[in-house]
Parts: C-alpha cells; sequence; structure tokens
C-alpha cells in the first residue's frame, strides 16, 4: 500500500509540474496551447537517453530535458505565435499531432512504439534515491521561480498581453519575444516533468505523449484555477486522484471505472465553467459574462 | 517656429476596394494639440494605425524626428517616443491600476528590466506621478476591471503619462465623460501641452476639440478636406453639412 501511494505521490509531483509549468502559458501569457504533452515526451526522451547513454544522474537528465524541450520549443514556438488565440490553439494541435507520428517514426532515439525500456531509476551524486523527494524539490524550485517571475515586470508583461495584446505592444512591449519565452520556460518545466517520468517508470513510449494527455493536463489547469499559482495544483490531484479513488469504490465495476471516469470528468468540466469559470482556486469575478 | 516632431505625406491605406486613407499629410509639433475631426469612417483611426505600425501603409511616409518609421513594429515605434490610447481603452483588466501603470514604464521583454535599482526607483516614481496627475491614487490598489468608466479613461491616460512619451495619439478620449472628467482631461491635456507633448486627438465632442486643439484637421472618406484653426475649420458650413452626414448641402 506504501508503494502504491508513493508511486501516485510521485505521479503527482510529476503531473503537478506539467499543470503549473503549462498554467504560465495559459493563465498568465493567455497562450493556449495543447501539444504540451509534446514537451513533456522530449523531455522523457532526453532525460532517458542521458541516462542510458551517459550517467543516470536525476540532475543532468533534468537539465538535458530542460534544455531539449526549452530550446525546441523556440524553434517551434516562434513561427507559430505570430498567430493569435484560437489559430494558435489549431497550430498547436498540428504540432501535437505531427509529435506522436515523429516519436512513434523515429526509432533511434525514441524507441518507436515500444518505446525506451530499462531506463535506470533517478541517482543523485551517484546514490539511488526515490522519485518523490526529486520530484518535490523540482516542483518546489518551479513553483518559486514562477511566483518570483509572476511577480516581477516579466510577469506583468504577460499579463498585460493576455489581457489585451495591441495595448501591450502601444507601450512598447515586444509580444512576441516575450510569449516565447514564456513557452520556452512553460516548455523546459514539461521536460524536467518528462524526465522525472522517464526516471520514475524505467521505461517510455509514446502512449504516454498523446493528445489526450496534453488536454488533461489542460483540464488540470482549468479545473484548479489558471493564472494562479496553486490551482493547476489542486486541478492535477484531483484529476489523478479521481481514478485511483473510483477504483476503490466497490459498486463501480473495475472494467468500467474508465468509462465513468470520463462521465465525471466531462461532467466536473460542464459545471465548474457554469459556476466557477475560473476554476476551483481562481477569482470568482474572472471568466464570467458582465453583460 | 518649433520643427514638427512627426510628419506623415502622402499616407495612403486600402482594404480590398475601399480607400480608407488616401494621400493623407500632417504634421505634430511639440506643445501643440491637432485634433483629428470627421464622421464615422472618414480615417481618422486608421490614420493612428498608419502611424503606430498596426498597418503597414500602401504609399506614403511617416518621419519622427527626421527618421523614418515605416516598416517599424507597434513596439519600436512606442520605445521612440508615440504613445497612442484606444477607443476601447485596452486596459489590462485583470492588473491593479498600479501594475497597469507600472507595465506602462516597463518595456524589456526579458526577465527583467535594464538599469538596476535607480531606474526602478524612477519607474516607480514615474507611476506614483501618473496614478497622482490622473486621481488615481486612492484606487491603485484596485483591479481595472472594478473601476468606473470614467477612472478608465483616467487610467488609460495615467498609462501614456507614465510611458514619457512625448507624442500622444488619443483616440476619443473624452467620449462619455461628464463635465467634471471632462474639466480634469481637459487640465491634464494642456499641462502636457505646456511641457511640450505633441498632442494629436480623435475627438467628436467639438467642445472638447475648441477648447483644446490648437489646429484640426478635417478628414473625410480618407483624405484631409482642409487644415487650420479651429475657429475656421469649424464654422466652413461646407465642412458641418459633411460632419453632419448631408452631403448633398455640402456640395
Amino acid at each position: 500500500m506504501t508503494a502504491y501511494l508513493t508511486n501516485l505521490a510521485s505521479l503527482g509531483a510529476i503531473f503537478c509540474i506539467l499543470a503549473a509549468t503549462l498554467n504560465v502559458a495559459v493563465g498568465y501569457a493567455g497562450i493556449f496551447s495543447v501539444a504540451h504533452a509534446v514537451f513533456f515526451g522530449l523531455g522523457a526522451y532526453a532525460g532517458a537517453q542521458v541516462s542510458l547513454l551517459l550517467v543516470p544522474d536525476a540532475l543532468l537528465a533534468m537539465l538535458a530535458a530542460a534544455l531539449v524541450s526549452g530550446v525546441l520549443s523556440l524553434c517551434l514556438a516562434l513561427p507559430a505565435l505570430r498567430v493569435r488565440g484560437e489559430y494558435f490553439v489549431a497550430a498547436s494541435l498540428g504540432l501535437q499531432m505531427m509529435a506522436v507520428t515523429l516519436f512513434s517514426e523515429a526509432k533511434t532515439v525514441t524507441g518507436g512504439i515500444g518505446g525506451l525500456t530499462g531506463i535506470p531509476g533517478p541517482r543523485l551524486f551517484g546514490v539511488e534515491v526515490s522519485t518523490l523527494p526529486v520530484a518535490l524539490g523540482a516542483l518546489a524550485v518551479i513553483l518559486l521561480a514562477t511566483a518570483l517571475l509572476m511577480r516581477s515586470s516579466f510577469g506583468r508583461t504577460l499579463q498585460a498581453i493576455r489581457d489585451a495584446e495591441s495595448a501591450a505592444e502601444a507601450l512598447g512591449k515586444n509580444v512576441a519575444a516575450a510569449k516565447a519565452l514564456a513557452v520556452a520556460f512553460a516548455c523546459a518545466g514539461a521536460g524536467v516533468a518528462g524526465a522525472l517520468f522517464a526516471m520514475h517508470m524505467q521505461f517510455v513510449n509514446v502512449e504516454s505523449f498523446t493528445l489526450d494527455q496534453s488536454v488533461l493536463i489542460m483540464a488540470m489547469v482549468i479545473i484548479g484555477g489558471t493564472g494562479t499559482l496553486w490551482g493547476p495544483l489542486v486541478g492535477a490531484v484531483i484529476l489523478l486522484s479521481l481514478p485511483a479513488g473510483l477504483a476503490f469504490l466497490p459498486f463501480i465495476p473495475s472494467t468500467e471505472v474508465g468509462a465513468v471516469q470520463q462521465v465525471i470528468y466531462g461532467l466536473a468540466m460542464t459545471l465548474l465553467m457554469i459556476f466557477r469559470p475560473a476554476g476551483l482556486v481562481g477569482d470568482l469575478s474572472r471568466g464570467k459574462s458582465h453583460a | 517656429m518649433t520643427a514638427p516632431l512627426l510628419i506623415c505625406e502622402g499616407l495612403s491605406r486600402s482594404f480590398g476596394g475601399v480607400k480608407a486613407v488616401a494621400g493623407v499629410s500632417l504634421s505634430l509639433t511639440a506643445g501643440m494639440v491637432t485634433a483629428l475631426v470627421g464622421p464615422n469612417g472618414a480615417g481618422k483611426t486608421t490614420c493612428f494605425n498608419l502611424i503606430t505600425g498596426n498597418l503597414r501603409a500602401d504609399a506614403g511616409k511617416a518621419m519622427l524626428r527626421g527618421q523614418s518609421i515605416m516598416g517599424l513594429k507597434p513596439h519600436q515605434v512606442a520605445r521612440q517616443g508615440v504613445a497612442r490610447s484606444f477607443q476601447d481603452l485596452r486596459l489590462f483588466t485583470h492588473m491593479s491600476v498600479r501594475d497597469n501603470v507600472l507595465a506602462a514604464t516597463e518595456t524589456s521583454a526579458w526577465f527583467w528590466q535594464p538599469g538596476g535599482a535607480a531606474a526602478r526607483r524612477a519607474r516607480e516614481a514615474a507611476t506614483e506621478e501618473a496614478l497622482a496627475r490622473t486621481g488615481l491614487t486612492a484606487l491603485a490598489e484596485a483591479r481595472a476591471m472594478d473601476l468606473a468608466y470614467a477612472e478608465r479613461k483616467f487610467l488609460s491616460m495615467a498609462r501614456i503619462l507614465a510611458a514619457r512619451a512625448d507624442i500622444w495619439l488619443l483616440d476619443e478620449p473624452a467620449s462619455g465623460l461628464d463635465l467634471s472628467s471632462r474639466r480634469r482631461f481637459g487640465e491634464l491635456l494642456k499641462e502636457a501641452r505646456r511641457q511640450g507633448v505633441a498632442i494629436c486627438l480623435i475627438e467628436h465632442n467639438l467642445d472638447v476639440v475648441t477648447e483644446l486643439a490648437d489646429r484640426i484637421a478635417f478628414l473625410d472618406q480618407g483624405k484631409v478636406l482642409a487644415e487650420g484653426e479651429p475657429e475656421a475649420i469649424l464654422r466652413d458650413p461646407k465642412l458641418a453639412a459633411i460632419y453632419f452626414g448631408d452631403r448633398e448641402d455640402a456640395a
């Protein structure tokens, strides 16, 4: 039971990192990306390869993953960020679809559909450690960095762009550069989560980096509350605990848990959008119509 | 006479077959208020968009202090000292009043602003001064979305004040203001004029235009039909007929 809970907590911390970093793009900068799982995947493959080919060090794997995901996000974001709003959602959707195919086909790097196996567990300075404290440490660093950034001029710039992009430009803000930085920060964080995921599972394949995963991470952010520090964490914990909690309910057959879970997701999202459009932790006045 | 800060010559822009701006020439001088007047659809806001780089001109040029600003992006034009307001205000609604103004003083898109602690103090001082001049100090912690209409208008002005630009392009800044707010707004503009700001305002309220403008450029169908002293322009029966939509009288 302890191992089960530790595993759940480790995955919880990893998904908290994913939700918290996506929130930087969605909640603070207003960039709606449905391709966060792509950068989660890039980080997972990068971290796995570092552990398999170089040295199984968690810090090195996370650093490499953050660099690969952050830099590649810039290459992809710079052209895509020239479009606004719903057009960016469509562009990121295209990227997500393309990446799944690439992950499946680039067998030398990703292991194809079969994935990469035998990835060493996390080690710090040669000592084997559990994923949970490393993931919690990474989450704490990312949350601290996010809190500091959002209180800084950079945070004000992102929020200004989110609220009125043309007015931000008219006040001298280089919108494309600020958005690209926000995306790079968010994707580097997703990369860190990917490296942790690869070391924790000791196996990765494309199944973990599909559109479903991106939508799940987006749901965590929206349900918890966009543009808040703690909201995405609440969303991640709720959505991860849900399948685990449902599995313990005796009146739901184990074969039906998946279907019940989908119904609950859908219902929860619909009710939230009606009664708390800014999410569970979000500001009540946000998102509601003022008409 | 002082040389103009901004000179536009022959600015033109069409949308499909419609000539929104057709060869507009305009100059803005330090310490002078120029009003763009004309009926709806005359091309006034499009002129602003062409100057600020929000739209590319099909023809013509815009020179700022002798340097061309054609082809520059909006943020680059803004950094050269051209600030603008929008008809629909475009405030940063979820941010506090103070953060709205402070954001106007920060132009770097990087994780930090240049200049260290001294520059930060200067930005904070500019913010507090802009809040005081617009009467928003007491509301500094309120969110922009919670302000009353007139206060929102003044917040839009506070951002421009804090940006320390020497050219202001104001799109209907006094529309919807009550008499007392309009007076406060007038004082704000007169003070900026005394400080040497070149102001161009689009305004439908002719009382405001008469009180504040040093010159008027009358636009219709994308062209400057007349330019000169407010009294002369506003007394012209032909222009009045166009302004009030009676084109037969104008002809």
